[in-house]
């Protein structure tokens, strides 16, 4: 499952493991179509990392935090520290690929 | 939404070939394309080696390809595609005009003359975007470059406008609207090259270079990878195997968009193979969907 979080729910949260962060917003239309991919992927690794979605315009600060320049972009925390990223729409097996390679 | 059993983008010979034989197996086909097949069929002189046809002008052999799609009952659908999304089962494609659904899809875009800018790939997603009002709220402040290449990109610099500080408008094209505000419009500069420094895009030109923070490039073509992500590309064209199959599964290419040579009957005969390898795929798949 994808959780949508905010600012303040992602500052207090446990962040020890992988999570998966998907930045998007409403009105981006690549956004749209990777939400539910990243869904299904979620599913798949249920259990090997936390996936979340935040909306850049109600959370600007983490995108800034984050360098967000583009969306959508899904971020790759280990323990709270950013070691990947990967911007743009992808297929559900790219993505898997993706997220896999750093559990 | 209609989900058609298969997608063909391009009406060129390699499309038409495609569509026509979709619908020979009894598939539901979305042709999208230009109504009058592909100008680099219709605008040709002659053509000597394509079967059955002998010394037929490029218009000649447009209608004849056009008048056997017709006679299939096969309509084409005038649109641009934009983008196409692997869902999964299905792909999304989003038109200029209209979104589409579909099972499979078969990519027939023919080659554009379009090369990237030396720094542009390196740089997608790092500031360099392809669609301003997916990325506009995120320079929020920021200073912006847009390369325009149509006035139907106007009203997405209207767009970023209300969101940055600073719109750094560039037409490709000949300018004549009226854009203003915080929108600096400068005619007559070709871009060269592309570069990133300190988290800022330096765009390189003939005449001054500009700094921002990001750079859209709203190119009227659009390279494959960027039609389809998740593509991969062999050097400037779709990488195929013999069966005509992309890396991702039931999206298909064929024709010049696949790679040399360019010749209008090689473009069809890979269309045949690719719709035929699109209705196994389709096979395929309603097994694994009962």
């Amino acid at each position: 499952m994808v959780k949508k979080i905010s600012t303040d729910e992602f500052n207090s949260m446990d962040k020890s493991g992988v999570s998966v962060l998907d930045f998007n917003a409403t009105w981006c239309g690549p956004c749209k179509m990777l939400a539910p991919v990243l869904e299904e992927v979620s599913e798949e690794l249920d259990g090997q990392a936390n996936f979340y979605s935040i909306d850049t315009d109600d959370n600007p600060d983490l995108a800034k935090e984050y360098g967000i320049m583009n969306i959508p972009a899904v971020v790759i925390l280990k323990d709270g520290q950013k070691v990947d990223m990967n911007v743009g729409f992808v297929p559900k097996p790219a993505l898997i690929d993706f997220v896999s390679k750093n559990l | 939404m209609e989900r058609y059993d298969i997608a063909i983008i391009g009406t060129g010979p390699a499309g038409l070939e495609a569509a026509i034989t979709a619908k020979v197996r009894n598939k539901t086909v979305l042709l999208i394309g230009n109504k009058g097949s592909s100008d680099k069929v219709s605008k040709a002189h002659t053509v000597q080696n394509y079967l059955g046809l002998p010394e037929v002008s490029g218009d000649a052999m447009a209608k004849a390809f056009l008048d056997h799609a017709h006679s299939m009952g096969l309509e084409i659908t005038e649109d641009r595609i934009n983008a196409v999304y692997a869902m999964g089962e299905y792909f999304a494609l989003q038109g200029h005009n209209n979104d589409y659904e579909a099972s499979s899809v078969i990519v027939a875009a023919g080659m554009s003359a379009m090369k990237p800018l030396p720094g542009e790939m390196e740089n997608l997603g790092r500031g360099v975007s392809y669609c301003a009002t997916c990325d506009a709220a995120l320079y929020k402040g920021k200073t912006a470059i847009i390369l325009a290449y149509s006035s139907e990109d106007e009203p997405e610099a209207e767009f970023l406008a209300e969101r940055v500080d600073t719109v750094y408008y560039l037409p490709q094209y000949d300018y004549e609207g009226n854009l203003g505000g915080n929108i600096q419009v400068t005619t007559g500069i070709k871009p060269s090259a592309i570069a990133l420094e300190d988290g800022r895009v330096i765009l390189e030109t003939d005449g001054d270079s500009y700094t921002a923070d990001g750079i859209f490039i709203l190119r009227e073509q659009i390279a494959p990878s960027q039609l389809v992500p998740g593509l991969t590309m062999d050097g400037n064209h779709i990488g195929v195997d013999r069966s005509m199959a992309t890396n991702i599964k039931g999206l298909f290419a064929c024709g010049d968009i696949t790679g040399v040579p360019y010749q209008y009957i090689k473009a069809a005969g890979e269309g045949n193979v690719a719709a035929l390898s699109a209705v196994s795929y389709l096979t395929e798949l309603k097994k694994t969907q009962v």
